[in-house]
């Protein structure tokens, strides 16, 4: 099992989340994130004062799916996550030892 | 035996909790208690060791304490018992609460006891707060009742003697304590039924106050003893009686104690408790606005509590004097607000909104009997005084004066005035969303969100908030924000539509009634009408890219709406809860209301004109293109094109450039030369695939090639193409012009694919310029403008023409990794003016940095040939 992360653009969420759907992924965890890569912040002045962006808001969304179909799910979130354009985000996968429903007790690839 | 007895108290308790969520025990809790007075009862008159301790001459009585002692016992609410001695306590007691609570707590009651002499407990009880209130609701059960009797005398001497003002700051202090732990409990999304503000804690503290005060024996009496009216006692048994019950049913399906009314509960109890769905909300709606209503209740009641302990406490200083206000019929006594008498609210009921506008303006609260008396009087608010300029008025400067610290509208609306002033308002009173995003019903909200309007009224030491006060103090027509404010939500009566038109639908009359004007009420509809527009563009929509905003800009059209548009955000999304307002959300929303202001403030994308002449450009496109391709794809197209590239490209080129982008398959880039009508000028379109230096590129290949680009514009075409359009003068030999443009084509495509293609062009720029108009001439200069846009620095050159310059500064812009998305070239006599629209490519947003901003400059000044200086007197001749 897999745990995939991604940063994306926080109007490609509802992108992901279809592209996903389609695919059969009901089932994410998402977080409103701020931070800065190679897109860094900016500045906006109104009246003289300035405003400085310098942590660029993002989505979070974290995923855990079967090792086949890690492949799979990396494909559609960076397809559905991509404007072409810098700060369209990363994608991480991490390896995952274990996973427990709690409300059944059953483990591994039938608490997916 | 004893057994068997637990065994009894068990089955008729369950039966009990069965007819009782059956709704067939409407006296639940005092049967509850009873039932467990009589295991106790029976254990104790059965009891060896109790005989033995009486005989040995210590007998005890024994006590129920808290809930318990006030006959209050939910399902799972603990036993609490005391175990009292005179003044000495046997060591037999042990085996007697072996006896009487071994066997309870094997079958898992929660039972807590105390075992104290007399002295002990009058010593403790005057010592420790949570001892004393639970010796207040004491209760004899069994044993020797004059032990308790003569404990109770005792203790109540002390009560009212030596240690009555102290136990009331005790009380005073202690409540002020749990609403700060607790907080308000009424608007929570797993309200807190008994410790939070609006809980049952409210009203045992009345309780508690009225039994210090008047020795008190039953609920009842708070109202023989005057705490509270008889309207009051009614309400209070009402949401008493209905807060149990929850209590009850949650005990019940929880198996245990609880008093936080969690969300996943609520569904499931709003059917238990027998709400169903209507008008189109859900059953949990409804079962959650009631609460909050009976909550609110209790509010109300620990205020009147509070205000009465507060002058019990002064009372001893002396009688306080009566100030007369400015408003005759008001006065002033102990930092309360009071009608002078209830005639004259008969005489003059606009009174009942003065008092308001006194309490605000003053910063006095309304005492608790003026409260009552609006309520009792507010049907006197008539369809009359709602039209009266007066009361208006009154009610405009009341809406302004609503301060989160201090908050008249909100007082105003618990007295139910609000809602008889505009009845419109009365539809969202207690009006609940289910949901994880809502914390307040539409009222709280809606009042919430003119406090919050109105807080910008100061300015604040972070920066953040100071753009909010410096957006206010620019908003001219503060009172229809306020008032939009008020009724953006006003829509959410009618749960079949959507809520921002059918709120501009409701709201209308009552703009109308309140005597706005015409333009004040389309800006106050438009607001409602709107209210979603902007948080759902700056979490829907890529916020850095330009046209978000211009279609902003176009949508909102003038900046004084844009401002109070953006201030009824930030106040609807804060008064919404934490999961609506956070730094994440606040940041996307000022970023896109900077950048709107700026295309707005410029005017050049966003102007009506610029609406109009982009509506006939694409009109005449479509015109123009009927016959050859479908409709739907030409209006996808469009939609993809900027508005700088709409507003300046003539359709006819338009329509070129859609044919290139067609032809374009697997190509870099498709052009089309044709000869400019009555001149000598060829004009080639170019569609191609985005790639960084393309522009750069054209101009070099150009140049190579000796073809003298007099203008130019480019333009990006959705995310990945390009539009650019080039003027050039013909090549001097006319005769072999078609092989050479196919040579500069095929150039193009080598310069696309080998970055040093163009190296040995670069070599063959001049290296000074000289100019020929007769004109002083002035040196090259360059001017970035880094402030009129938010998404691009536009670098602007004046210099003179050379071959080959467009190029040299592209070129340059390119080696400093920036990307040139639009430019406008042109070219009079020599005098050239470049204006180019870049983007760092790193970054992917205009330059940021004062030492990019001066590298960019120093690089293009080198690429341009320094201007060979005439001598004035040559120039002459």
């Amino acid at each position: 099992m897999k745990k995939v992360e991604a940063i994306i653009k926080p109007f490609k969420l509802d992108d992901v989340k279809e592209a996903l759907s389609e695919i059969g992924i009901y089932g994410m965890t998402v977080t409103e994130v701020s931070g800065y890569g190679r897109q860094k912040g900016h500045k906006e002045i109104y009246r003289g004062a300035e405003y400085v962006v310098d942590f660029v808001p993002k989505i979070k969304i974290e995923l855990v799916v079967s090792s086949e179909r890690v492949d799979e799910v990396v494909d559609t979130v960076r397809e559905a996550a991509n404007s072409g354009k810098i700060g369209d985000g990363k994608i991480f996968v991490l390896p995952v030892e274990q996973v427990v429903r709690v409300r059944t007790g059953e483990t591994g690839r039938e608490a997916l | 035996m004893n057994k068997t007895r637990v065994e009894k108290l068990i089955k008729n308790r369950e039966a009990l909790i069965e007819r009782f969520l059956l709704g067939k025990e409407p006296d639940f809790l005092e049967k509850h208690a009873l039932m467990i007075d009589d295991y106790l009862i029976s254990m104790f008159e059965n009891s060896t060791a109790a005989k033995n301790m009486t005989i040995a001459g210590t007998p005890f009585a024994v006590i129920a304490l808290g809930g318990f002692g006030r006959n209050e016992q939910c399902i799972h609410s603990d036993i609490d018992l005391l175990i009292l001695f005179r003044s000495r306590v046997p060591s037999e007691v042990e085996i007697f609460i072996q006896e009487l609570l071994y066997p309870l707590w094997d079958e898992r009651f929660e039972v807590g006891y105390a075992v104290r002499t007399i002295p002990e407990c009058l010593e403790l009880a005057f010592e420790r707060f949570d001892v004393l209130t639970t010796i207040l609701d004491a209760r004899f059960i069994c044993g020797a009742s004059l032990i308790y009797t003569a404990f109770m005398e005792q203790f109540r001497a002390d009560l009212s003697g030596k240690h009555f003002n102290s136990i009331l700051h005790y009380l005073y202090e202690h409540g002020e304590k749990r609403h700060f732990d607790f907080g308000d409990s009424t608007y929570r999304i797993a309200p807190d039924l008994k410790s939070g503000f609006g809980g049952l804690r409210d009203y045992h503290t009345l309780l508690w106050y009225a039994k210090i005060k008047s020795n008190i024996k039953t609920r009842r009496d708070l109202e023989y003893h005057l705490f509270l009216s008889r309207f009051e006692y009614f309400t209070l048994e009402e949401s008493l009686t209905e807060i149990w019950k929850i209590r009850n049913f949650l005990h019940h399906i929880i198996k245990r104690k609880c008093d936080t009314l969690h969300f996943e509960y609520q569904t499931e109890l709003a059917d238990l408790l027998g709400y169903k769905p209507k008008n189109r909300q859900p059953a949990v709606e409804h079962f959650l606005g009631d609460l909050h209503a009976k909550m609110d209740f209790l509010k109300q009641i620990n205020q009147i509590t509070f205000e009465d302990i507060l002058r019990s406490i002064n009372l001893k200083k002396g009688r306080s004097k009566i100030w007369p206000t400015k408003t005759s019929g008001l006065i002033i006594k102990k930092r309360r607000l009071y009608f002078a008498n209830t005639v004259i609210i008969m005489q003059d009921p606009s009174l009942l909104l003065k008092i308001f506008l006194e309490s605000g303006k003053r910063k006095i609260p309304l005492s608790i009997e003026a409260r009552r008396i609006i309520s009792e009087f507010k049907h006197l608010m008539d369809d009359n005084l709602r039209k009266d300029p007066g009361c208006i008025k009154i009610f405009k400067k009341v809406l302004s004066l609503s301060y989160w610290e201090f908050n008249v509208l909100n007082v105003m609306s618990t007295t139910g005035l609000l809602e008889k002033f505009i009845p419109e308002f009365s539809a969202i009173i207690n009006k609940i969303q289910y949901n994880h995003y809502h914390l307040f019903p539409v009222d709280k909200h809606s009042i919430r969100c003119v406090q919050i309007i109105n807080s910008f009224r100061k300015a604040r030491e972070a920066s953040e908030d100071n753009l909010y006060n410096s957006v206010f103090k620019e908003v001219r027509e503060k009172n229809i924000l306020i008032f939009a404010a008020l009724l953006h939500d006003i829509g959410k009566s009618d749960p079949g539509s959507e809520h921002s038109k059918a709120g501009a639908r409701i709201a209308e009359p009552v703009f109308r009634r309140f005597g706005f004007k015409s333009m004040q009420i389309r800006d106050g509809i438009f607001l409602i009408e709107n209210h979603l527009l902007l948080i759902k563009t700056a979490t829907r929509r890529d916020i850095s890219d330009e046209e978000t905003a211009v279609f902003l800009a176009n949508k909102i059209g003038k900046i004084r709406l844009l401002r109070m548009l953006y201030l009824l955000t930030v106040a609807d999304s804060k008064a919404t809860g934490p999961k609506a307002w956070n730094q994440w959300t606040e940041s996307l929303l000022r970023d896109l209301f900077l950048k709107t202001l700026g295309i707005l403030k410029k005017g050049e994308l966003a102007s009506r004109k610029t609406q109009k002449v982009i509506r006939k450009t694409q009109s005449e496109v479509l015109q123009l293109t009927k016959e050859r391709w479908e409709k739907e794809e030409i209006v996808r197209l469009l939609g993809l094109m900027s508005i700088r590239y709409l507003l300046y490209v003539p359709s006819q080129d338009i329509v070129d450039h859609i044919a290139l982008y067609k032809n374009l398959g697997k190509n870099d880039f498709k052009w089309q030369v044709s000869k400019e009508k009555n001149s000598d000028i060829r004009s080639v379109s170019i569609c191609g695939k985005d790639k960084p230096g393309f522009y750069s590129k054209i101009a070099g290949v150009f140049f190579m090639n000796g073809l003298d680009i007099v203008a130019s514009q480019a333009y990006s075409f959705g995310p990945a193409y390009v539009l650019d359009i080039f003027k050039v003068k013909p090549p001097k030999d006319k005769i072999f012009e078609k092989e050479k443009w196919e040579k500069a084509r095929m150039d193009l495509e080598y310069a696309l694919r080998d970055e040093h293609f163009l190296d040995k062009a670069l070599n063959r720029l001049p290296e000074k310029i000289k100019h020929s108009s007769g004109r002083i001439q002035r040196p090259n200069s360059i001017k970035i403008d880094n402030e009129t846009s938010s998404f691009f620095t536009i670098v602007e050159v004046f210099t003179y023409d050379f071959p080959g310059l467009l190029f040299s500064i592209t070129n340059a812009l390119y080696q400093l990794n920036t990307d040139v998305h639009a430019a406008m070239i042109s070219t009079k006599i020599d005098q050239v003016v470049d204006v180019f629209y870049i983007r760092s490519l790193e970054n992917d947003s205009k330059i940021e940095t004062e030492e990019e901003l001066k590298l960019i400059k120093s690089v293009i000044f080198k690429s341009l040939p320094p201007v060979e200086i005439k001598e004035n007197k040559n120039e002459k001749s």
